[in-house]
């Protein structure tokens, strides 16, 4: 009988586990580790900013595929070709050079992804941030520069786009696919509304230092500028932008001012100064690498347009890196610059360094021997520390800065019958920082100084467009007019959805 | 396999001894049971094959064994009685591991494929799935590589989903994650079952749908220890060689593709470039060595059997030796001790270490050693030697690659990017490796405590660790290629899985009826993993050897990562019940529940079911007794079966970080968190269900005969649709949307037959199919995106009513050889549809009627997955000489060849370039060269991409001899064996590139891939 009880006692011990392992439901309940869950997180002040910072996020866009927003207006300008390697290097740029573009190839599904991210990740802080225990004035500053940033990436996507769905609000599954789009007016009205009822809980100045990169009342008044001169609204635009300006040549109300150099303004360790409204901000310390090039917090514009295989021969060169000699500045610009006082701090003038004998460097695609000298990439700008060094780039961009808006607000004037004494003062206190005379403020001379001033800076395109002039500037590179005014719907977008591609590429919208 | 007891007779028994050898060869049989014909009386034989038993003269002696026909003797007043078993012919007798058991072939009534250990002993095998490459049917198997090491790619009946189609993998029990299977050692397999259809796989429920294989490793036999070794050396070589432009017709070609541009001529005098650099041959090696040793000791009593193995293998690869070769150490302990005549106790116990150095980019256009070799120009030299070239730029530039003479490699200044000289590279990359180190096993108790009904439970566990040692030098292979910081990197993984498992079954016979159920229980948690790795920067060294993480570099030259993996877990339930009357008329009925860490809280728990049907006509007593027919059972079954490989946290919402912004002076950036994508709590498994209909037939007493037919449709494939752009969430919500359709045959052929002395063996095994997606969710046609080539939209895609990740692309209607061809070239509305394009172009079909040639004239041309997969073995053996002849293939696919960079207008260019057009009537099928390619000839993906895949491959011929046992005996030897063998000696296909075998997510794309080695080796098996 001992066996018996042997085996019952193994039986009971055998089945025992059977038990155990049945009724446990919790062993399928795996706790996500490391992942934050929507439904419960914005749970206090740091996490509402953290909410924030990403929507600041995308105005740094940077797509896998090098597309930028400034990268793709440049190349689509008369002032830079495509360049790199070859004709197929960077195919979102070539395309967009050359206006070989269609709805399937170009660089408009990067920039509407980046466009709508901006949006949705705005409308998701907007969303939570009532329901966030936090202090009540911040929450009215995240507030405000969320709506700024909702209402600033609607400007970029109705200028790029025209033709673009409206939402103050992140759209749920069940309704993604019945979503159409607005009239670009309805856009424009909510770009108004949004930077309006953001300007109140802006703060007056930001501290560089701390917070450099995030907007203020300044950036407010100058993109709603922006968006009121783009409507040809040129009474507002003038009076908006007059409100950032302040007295020509002084220092304004929110403390912005020229600065003295304007070489200057190409410098890394010059962040967020005096004339920087809204500054596209960068770091060196991110530690990216090619695994995920657009997760570097780097600027890539350093080494896309440093010129190709450079090869420094005599420490009287400038110490480019070797880049991928992108956006190389066309003979149209190095002409119309060349004898300015800006053309140094503007264009890269590789051609005239190999004449004398200082570099060699590579012919890359489309060379024409000169770059694009403000954002070229620096040995002395390079990183050492962790990551891929050409991906680390510290140097910011300017979205908008004083010369900038003073000039807008000339247009503005001159364009909409305003004080003509004032866009004078404006243009001339742009020339004046350069040691240039002043001109009469007629909008062919604005027109002259945009383009000197702000080369390379991805102004250029947009300019002509709004002044009508794009036509006949670019038609040599393949411009369309009444096509390539804007970008065409990504084809992927009208796939299962009631988008519909703009009339402009063929479309009904 | 039977436990059989010798128990102690009565009456006036006496002892017979002898021996049970096999028929043909007389090699002793250890563990052959001795059987009193109608009694419980038996015992088996000893390690020489000896037996003792004790009997009544009337008894009749039955001597059996696995794989053999038994054989009677009447004992009669004999004291010995030797038996000489003959191999059957007929497999029926053979018993099938079925998950949670076994079954005898004989009443088996899903579709289960078989290799055994017999297929496999001394054959060139490096990992698992070469073992059921072709010798099963129902299998599509591609190497990934030809890199030593490399997996294979292995799809059960075709594509099964539009996921993860990897099988699940079951070791002795022990779930084992796909890519883990390497470190198994192929000579401790004792057999591998494949489960092919649902009615087989619905044990093993909401994992089961893209197949089950079943590994079980050896165990030791009762009598006495055996050891057995076989190894065998060899050299490998490339079998083939792409026929590259030398240098002078690629300058003769360059200057032909500028002058058609309008551009100047870029060489003078291409003829005196001479042939150049031949890049292939400086990267192939065909002395590449291989090597591979198994040692066993295995043995034991009646009451405790053991099985020890030890196993190395050492390979080099055929491309860039230096950087491509593996090494594998593995070890092995199975036991099994009964511990009490109703209790048993067992484990089995896998080690492996193995280190792998690999070239990287084993299948890439973006570099390494291939792609460079095809790619590079063949003017540039392999080393610069002279002084005035190596004094100036670039050879001055710091971090160029030196050969051991201090003379640079030469860096090409027509073809860029990532394309650099292979030495150089290779230079780059000595002695970074990866490794791993593998314990997998398990632990079971069984008790039997009444006759019939068994009681198991199982622990198994596989605990992993893996990493990488990596040292970046610093570098200037051209200018692209530059690496100014050295760089040190360590990554460290572990991972354990582990599974508990409860089983009871009851086995009694009711008269004919014979009832089997099982009742069993399991919960299974892997995933369990951690990462964490380090990089340090300026690592003070020139290479591996010298570099260390002991440099202790300043904080900011340090990059830290790690990660934890996502725990999956499955709790099940099952229960099966087999039933048989006399084996004539058969039932299968099983269920499975699962629930699992992966679904949505709506649907927790998957039920998968399923049935199958056999019926034996041969029992009946209507079947005429022929010697044609011997055998005969026509068996279907259906069942349902899940997926549950649908990713982590599917069914959430998530919130992701990584959206940085750097805001403020400092440098430093703070990290931003915003909502992924929304959530899906319906999210639930794939369900796929199949019905299977088929027969297994023993003819002519010498045919085994095995047909399948089945019909799989997968339902609810998970799919991330592509929510619009517009809805700016950064990641797609999953959800179960698409459908799609397998259909296929199946033939296993079996023939064994004696010839005079000859033994004869052949198998043989074909396998049809055809995939059909069906459904892709509401309103979506296709999917794009699959696999891409170069700066080309996508080559294939996933269409309604299409295979699966077809390929897809332009269609060329031939060369314009005139301008009048041009020009006639016309859109319904009378204009030119490519009106820029020159004679010699080709003429793009306008699909689409619209008078432009552009992305919507693409269509079907092509599909990468074989419809038929096949192989053949044929054994002869012949006194002591034995001949394995062993071939497989594939047919009915296309391979993509895209070898060349289009992006690099100066990369060198096939052979077949040669043949381009050059003026009218020169070719039909080969373009004009030209620069800029403005018809973009090349630029467009098109059937002139496009092979036909099929091959027959000779995988293995294997020539042996053995002593015989007469004269090895005398040196205490059971068995000694030579032989010779060759693995891919050759390869009938029409395919131009390397290989056309090319595995991986998406088969049949031909990027440069790594091709398999020719190997030439000598091996000695010899057993004690």
């Amino acid at each position: 009988m001992k066996i018996r009880y042997n085996k019952i006692a193994t039986v009971l011990a055998l089945t025992a586990g059977l038990q155990l392992m049945s009724c446990s439901d919790s062993f399928l309940d795996v706790k996500p580790r490391g992942l934050n869950l929507e439904s419960n997180y914005y749970r206090n002040q740091e996490e509402a900013y953290n909410g924030l910072v990403a929507v600041y996020d995308v105005v740094g866009w940077q797509g896998s595929g090098y597309v930028t927003t400034i990268a793709t207006m440049n190349a689509a300008s008369d002032d830079h070709y495509a360049g790199g390697g070859g004709p197929s290097d960077i195919m979102d740029f070539q395309v967009m050079s050359n206006y070989t573009l269609n709805p399937t190839t170009g660089p408009h599904a990067e920039l509407w992804r980046k466009g709508f991210s901006g949006v949705f990740r705005a409308n998701s802080i907007l969303e939570k941030l009532p329901g966030v225990p936090m202090d009540e004035n911040l929450k009215k500053r995240y507030t405000a520069e969320a709506k700024f940033l909702r209402g600033y990436f609607y400007f970029e996507l109705v200028r790029l786009f025209k033709n673009v769905p409206l939402f103050t609000k992140t759209v749920s599954t069940q309704e993604m696919y019945d979503v159409v789009q607005a009239p670009p007016a309805e856009i424009y009205a909510q770009i108004e509304k949004d930077l309006a009822e953001a300007m109140p809980d802006l703060p007056v100045t930001v501290n560089a230092a701390t917070e450099g990169g995030r907007v203020g009342q300044g950036a407010g008044h100058a993109i709603l500028g922006k968006v009121y001169l783009y409507q040809q609204k040129y009474t507002q635009a003038a009076q908006e932008l007059a409100l950032m300006n302040g007295t020509p040549g002084g220092t304004n109300a929110y403390g912005y001012k020229l600065l003295p150099n304007f070489a200057d303004l190409w410098k890394s360790d010059n962040k967020f100064n005096s004339e920087s409204i809204l500054e596209i901000s960068y770091t060196n310390t991110s530690a990216g690498t090619w695994d995920c090039v657009s997760c570097t917090e780097g600027n890539i514009m350093n080494i896309i347009t440093g010129p190709r295989g450079y090869n420094r021969k005599s420490d009287a060169a400038p110490d480019y890196v070797s880049g991928w000699s992108f956006l190389p500045v066309t003979p149209s610009l190095f002409e119309a610059i060349r004898h300015d006082p800006r053309s140094k701090a503007t264009v890269a003038n590789l051609d005239s360094l190999e004449k004398a004998g200082l570099v060699t460097y590579e012919k890359g695609y489309m060379n024409t021997g000169y770059f694009l000298e403000k954002f070229a990439g620096r040995v002395s700008n390079r990183w050492t520390g962790a990551g891929t060094p050409e991906l680390n780039f510290p140097q910011n961009m300017y979205d908008t800065r004083l010369a900038d808006t003073y000039l807008l607000e000339a247009e503005a004037l001159v364009r909409g019958a305003g004080d003509i004494n004032r866009a004078t003062a404006l243009l001339s206190a742009v020339r004046a920082r350069v040691g240039l005379k002043p001109v009469a403020a007629t909008f062919e001379n604005i027109k002259k100084e945009r383009r000197l001033e702000l080369a390379g800076e991805g102004h250029r395109w947009m300019d002509l467009v709004r002044w009508g002039d794009a036509p006949t500037v670019l038609a040599s590179k393949g411009f369309v007019a009444g096509k390539h005014e804007i970008l065409p719907i990504p084809l992927l977008e009208m796939e299962n959805t009631k988008i519909e591609q703009s009339k402009e590429w063929g479309g009904t919208k | 396999m039977l436990y059989s007891m010798a128990q102690t007779a009565l009456a006036q028994s006496r002892t017979v001894k002898g021996k049970v050898t096999v028929k043909t060869g007389g090699e002793e049989l250890v563990g052959a049971t001795v059987i009193v014909e109608g009694t419980n009386i038996a015992t088996i034989t000893d390690a020489s094959g000896n037996y003792s038993i004790e009997v009544q003269p009337e008894a009749t002696l039955v001597a059996s064994f696995i794989g053999m026909i038994a054989q009677k003797v009447q004992v009669g007043n004999q004291s010995e009685i030797n038996f000489q078993l003959e191999e059957t012919a007929d497999n029926l007798s053979e018993v099938v591991i079925v998950g949670y058991g076994v079954q005898k072939k004989s009443v088996v009534t899903g579709a289960i494929s078989s290799v055994k250990a017999s297929d496999l002993e001394t054959m060139p095998i490096n990992r698992l799935e070469e073992a059921l490459q072709g010798r099963t049917s129902g299998l599509t198997i591609a190497a990934n590589s030809g890199q030593p090491g490399s997996a294979a790619t292995v799809r059960v009946r075709g594509v099964t989903t539009l996921n993860n189609n990897n099988p699940l993998w079951v070791v002795d029990g022990v779930v084992v994650d796909n890519g883990g299977i390497g470190y198994l050692n192929q000579s401790d397999i004792e057999s591998i079952e494949v489960l092919k259809d649902a009615a087989s796989q619905a044990i093993y429920g909401a994992r089961a749908a893209a197949g089950v294989i079943l590994v079980t490793t050896k165990k030791g036999k009762a009598g006495g220890i055996r050891i057995n070794y076989n190894g065998y050396v060899g050299t490998q070589a490339p079998a083939r060689r792409l026929d590259l432009l030398d240098a002078t017709q690629y300058a003769t070609i360059r200057n032909e593709a500028a002058v058609a541009a309008g551009q100047n001529p870029v060489y003078a005098n291409p003829g005196a470039l001479g042939k150049g650099t031949d890049w292939q041959s400086l990267i192939f090696n065909n002395k590449a060595k291989r090597q591979n040793h198994e040692l066993s000791i295995s043995g034991g009593s009646e009451r405790s059997t053991f099985y020890l193995s030890l196993g190395y293998l050492d390979q080099e690869g055929i491309v860039a030796s230096d950087i491509s070769k593996y090494k594998r150490t593995s070890l092995r302990l199975n036991s099994e001790h009964k511990l009490a005549k109703w209790l048993t106790f067992g484990q089995n116990l896998g080690y492996s270490h193995d280190k792998s150095v690999g070239l990287g980019n084993t299948n890439s256009e973006f570099g390494g050693p291939l792609s460079s070799a095809i790619n590079l120009d063949p003017i540039t030299p392999a080393v610069v030697t002279d002084p005035a070239i190596a004094g100036a730029a670039p050879y001055t530039n710091k971090g160029v690659q030196r050969d051991a003479n201090g003379n640079p490699y030469g860096i090409s200044s027509a073809v860029g990017q990532e394309m650099s000289n292979p030495l150089a590279y290779i230079q780059t990359r000595l002695g970074n490796y990866s490794w791993s180190d593998n314990i997998v096993g398990n632990a079971y108790l069984m008790a039997e405590p009444i006759k019939g009904l068994q009681l198991k439970s199982t622990l198994g566990s596989k605990l992993a660790f893996w990493g990488n040692e990596s040292f970046t030098p610093i570098s200037w292979l051209n200018a692209a290629s530059v690496t100014s910081q050295t760089n040190f990197n360590r990554t460290n993984n572990r991972r354990l899985d582990y599974n508990l498992e409860n089983t009871v079954s009851y086995t009694k016979a009711f008269g004919l009826h014979n009832v089997n159920v099982l009742l069993g229980q399991g919960a299974y948690l892997d995933n369990n993993t951690t990462m964490t790795s380090v990089t340090f920067f300026n690592v003070p060294a020139t290479n591996f050897d010298d570099a260390s993480l002991n440099f202790k570099v300043p904080a900011d030259q340090r990059n830290s990562d790690g990660s934890e993996g996502a725990r999956h877990t499955v709790s099940s339930l099952f229960a099966r019940l087999n039933y048989d009357y006399n084996e004539k008329y058969l039932l299968q009925a099983l269920v499975r529940r699962d629930g699992s860490s992966r679904f949505g809280a709506n649907h927790k728990y998957g039920i998968f079911p399923s049935f199958s049907l056999g019926w034996v006509l041969t029992k009946e007593d209507f079947f005429p007794s022929t010697n044609a027919v011997n055998f005969l059972k026509l068996r279907g079954g259906y069942g349902v079966v899940g997926n549950d490989g649908i990713g982590d946290f599917a069914f959430l919402s998530t919130i992701g970080s990584g959206r940085n912004y750097t805001i403020g002076n400092s440098g430093s950036y703070i990290i931003g968190y915003s909502p992924n994508a929304p959530a899906n709590p319906d999210l639930k498994w794939e369900q796929t269900s199949q019905t299977n209909i088929g027969f297994d037939a023993t003819l002519f007493q010498n045919v085994n005969l095995t047909f399948e037919w089945f019909k799989k449709a997968t339902k609810d494939i998970l799919q991330n649709p592509r929510i619009p752009g517009y809805v700016g969430a950064i990641s797609n919500p999953a959800a179960n949307i698409a459908d799609m359709e397998n259909t296929g045959i199946e033939l296993e052929l079996g023939y064994r037959k004696q010839f005079g002395g000859v033994d004869f063996l052949v198998n043989g095994n074909v396998s049809y199919i055809e995939n059909k997606v069906t459904n892709l969710g509401n309103g979506v046609e296709y999917l794009s995106g699959g696999a891409s080539f170069q700066g080309a939209p996508p080559i294939t895609r996933t269409q309604v009513g299409q295979a699966i990740g077809s390929f897809f692309g332009y269609v060329n209607q031939g060369i314009f050889q005139t301008q009048e061809e041009v020009d006639s070239h016309i859109a319904a509305n009378g204009n030119k549809i490519q009106p820029n394009a020159k004679p010699g172009d080709f003429r793009w079909a306008d699909l689409s009627g619209d008078g432009v040639i552009n992305e919507t004239d693409r269509t079907f041309i092509g599909n990468p997955t074989p419809k038929w997969s096949y192989g053949i073995t044929v054994n002869a053996a012949y006194k002591g000489f034995d001949l394995v002849v062993f071939g497989q293939g594939v047919a009915g696919n296309d391979i993509f060849q895209g070898l060349r960079r289009l992006d690099i207008a100066n990369a060198n260019w096939q052979s077949d370039a040669l043949g381009r057009w050059t003026g009218p009537g020169s070719s039909t099928e080969y373009p004009r060269i030209v620069n800029g390619d403005p018809n973009k000839n090349f630029q467009n993906p098109s059937s002139f991409y496009l092979e036909k895949g099929d091959f027959f491959r000779m995988k293995t011929l294997q020539l042996g001899y053995s002593l015989p046992a007469a004269v090895i005996s005398k040196v205490a030897l059971k068995k000694a064996r030579v032989y010779v063998m060759s693995q891919n000696l050759f390869t009938i296909t029409k395919y131009t590139g390397y290989d056309p075998e090319i595995g991986g997510n998406v088969l049949s794309i031909d990027k440069g891939i790594y091709p398999q080695a020719r190997s030439f080796m000598v091996g000695l098996n010899i057993g004690f």
